[in-house]
């Protein structure tokens, strides 16, 4: 007959996956709203931003598709309010075909909402295809890279993009990565040759990865995940779904934490057992 | 024949690669005005690319619902989702939406591919749940080093892990910023070190895999 602790480490895991649904659902229904603590990682972005003069070029790649959405997308638009906040002019890209519409999608919302101007104020370039090569291209020509924005206007006719005829004319840039190409990418075919500050944004799972750019000074700063999100929305004072979403991240990593404990537990108390 | 199929890929290999490692250092325009012309290409390649992608995909499913194999449906599935999609983009001209009304393709990308890759993507963290209360044991002494800085980190990294040990977020970010960093940065000056190696190998056509079999 199998003992307890046997009989626990070979729990049906459907009862784990209801564990997760709950502790993802519940705070969701009901919100604590924990404080949130602010890293320097996150500050590094928006201080960078927050110095920004006016009209400054701000280039954000939206480098993600719809996978990512829950992490990135609030990541972008609290990147975007910000941005517009500071009337810099906003160009805006994709390197992830998948992530072309959802990002159309998203810098309208963001722009409806600000009150912004197309043409003027901002602009969404698309996609182009060849990855890596679309930033060299972008640093060499970016009329070149992308002749003509998402719906098909001459980017060389926008006045947003007026002056601005490569990366070297970026006053900041921002990738948000969800893999390649992603914020590597951009550092070393962007700004390592065309030398423009940089900043970065990640799913939870990359921040690990990107954190030697970060040190190195290659970037400036550098959003993780929903919790970059969520503290970005918190520096700028506009709460949104990131913040919400922080209660469901807390309680799903305890629950986590919880049943690694248990099932180490159950694991030596076997051996015990066993001799 | 051997000739095209060999050699002349390797002389091709040989001067662009010297050439292009050495332009980065020279930044003359006319050295500058080769590269945008070259990355133009490469944009250009990079189309051509995703068109052999998408071919590829379809010859190697036509082959697997001709023969009938083990999965064949989904690769008819694969088949109506593809033509559909492309169909719908073609009719749209590949536009979401024309003067605020959602078209087809966007109506294909709003409600079938955006929540399929979200649900995918959700999915994991049930995955990853069950996978730790499985395997995540402190069978040696590395493992349970590894196991307390997980915790430490998965506590640091949420609002309620600070709040209930508020020391847990400062050790989390000293464990990403300085034990993190360090090995990260010793794997990447290793993996460079390798990719460099590797380049020279095929600039100078000892590494010839990448030209393929065949007969010569």
């Amino acid at each position: 007959m199998m003992s307890f602790s046997e009989r626990m480490l070979k729990i049906d895991r459907r009862i784990i996956f209801l564990v997760i649904g709950l502790c993802t659902l519940l705070p969701l229904l009901y919100p604590v709203g924990l404080p949130i603590k602010i890293s320097s990682e996150v500050r590094g972005v928006y201080d960078h931003i927050e110095s920004l003069p006016e009209h400054s070029v701000f280039l954000l790649s939206i480098d993600f598709d719809p996978a990512s959405k829950p992490e990135l997308y609030p990541q972008a638009i609290a990147l975007l309010r910000h941005a517009f906040k500071k009337k810099l002019r906003v160009i805006t890209m994709t390197l992830w075909v998948s992530g072309t519409g959802m990002a159309d999608q998203l810098v309208t919302q963001v722009a409806k909402e600000m009150g912004k101007e197309y043409g003027q104020d901002y602009a969404f370039l698309g996609w182009s295809p060849g990855g890596p090569a679309v930033i060299i291209n972008m640093g060499q020509d970016l009329s070149s890279a992308f002749p003509s924005d998402y719906s098909g206007r001459s980017t060389k006719d926008l006045p947003v993009l007026e002056g601005v005829r490569s990366l070297k004319d970026m006053t900041y840039m921002v990738s948000l990565g969800a893999g390649k190409p992603g914020v590597e990418e951009w550092y070393v075919f962007g700004k390592d040759k065309y030398k423009f500050e940089m900043g970065g944004g990640c799913t939870g799972v990359m921040a690990p990865g990107l954190y030697p750019l970060l040190r190195s000074g290659q970037i400036n700063g550098l959003i993780g995940g929903l919790r970059g999100a969520a503290e970005y929305e918190s520096l700028i004072g506009q709460k949104g779904k990131a913040v919400a979403g922080m209660d469901a991240q807390s309680a799903t990593h305890f629950a986590i934490i919880v049943l690694v404990i248990m099932c180490n537990a159950f694991y030596f108390s076997l051996r015990q057992q066993r001799g | 024949m051997i000739f095209l199929r060999r050699q002349l890929p390797l002389l091709i290999t040989l001067i662009t690669g010297l050439l292009f490692a050495g332009q980065y250092y020279v930044p003359h325009p006319a050295s500058e005005q080769m590269l945008t012309s070259a990355t133009k290409w490469l944009q250009i390649i990079g189309g051509f690319a995703l068109i052999l992608g998408v071919t590829s995909l379809f010859h190697q499913h036509a082959v697997k619902i001709t023969r009938q194999e083990a999965g064949w449906g989904y690769s008819l599935v694969l088949y109506a989702g593809m033509l559909g999609t492309i169909a719908a983009g073609l009719w749209a001209d590949g536009k979401e939406a024309v003067d605020g009304a959602m078209t087809a393709f966007g109506w294909v990308y709003n409600f079938m591919m955006v929540p399929l890759q979200g649900t995918m993507f959700a999915i994991l963290a049930f995955f990853i749940a069950s996978a730790a209360y499985r395997s995540f044991r402190a069978r040696s002494r590395e493992a349970a080093v590894l196991l307390v800085a997980a915790v430490i980190v998965m506590m640091g990294r949420v609002p309620l892990g600070e709040y209930l040990i508020p020391l847990s977020g400062d050790v989390s970010s000293w464990i990403l910023n300085v034990l993190n960093s360090s090995v990260r940065r010793a794997i990447l000056i290793g993996v460079s070190l390798g990719a460099i190696a590797l380049s020279f190998k095929i600039i100078f056509g000892v590494e010839r895999s990448y030209l393929g079999g065949g007969k010569e």
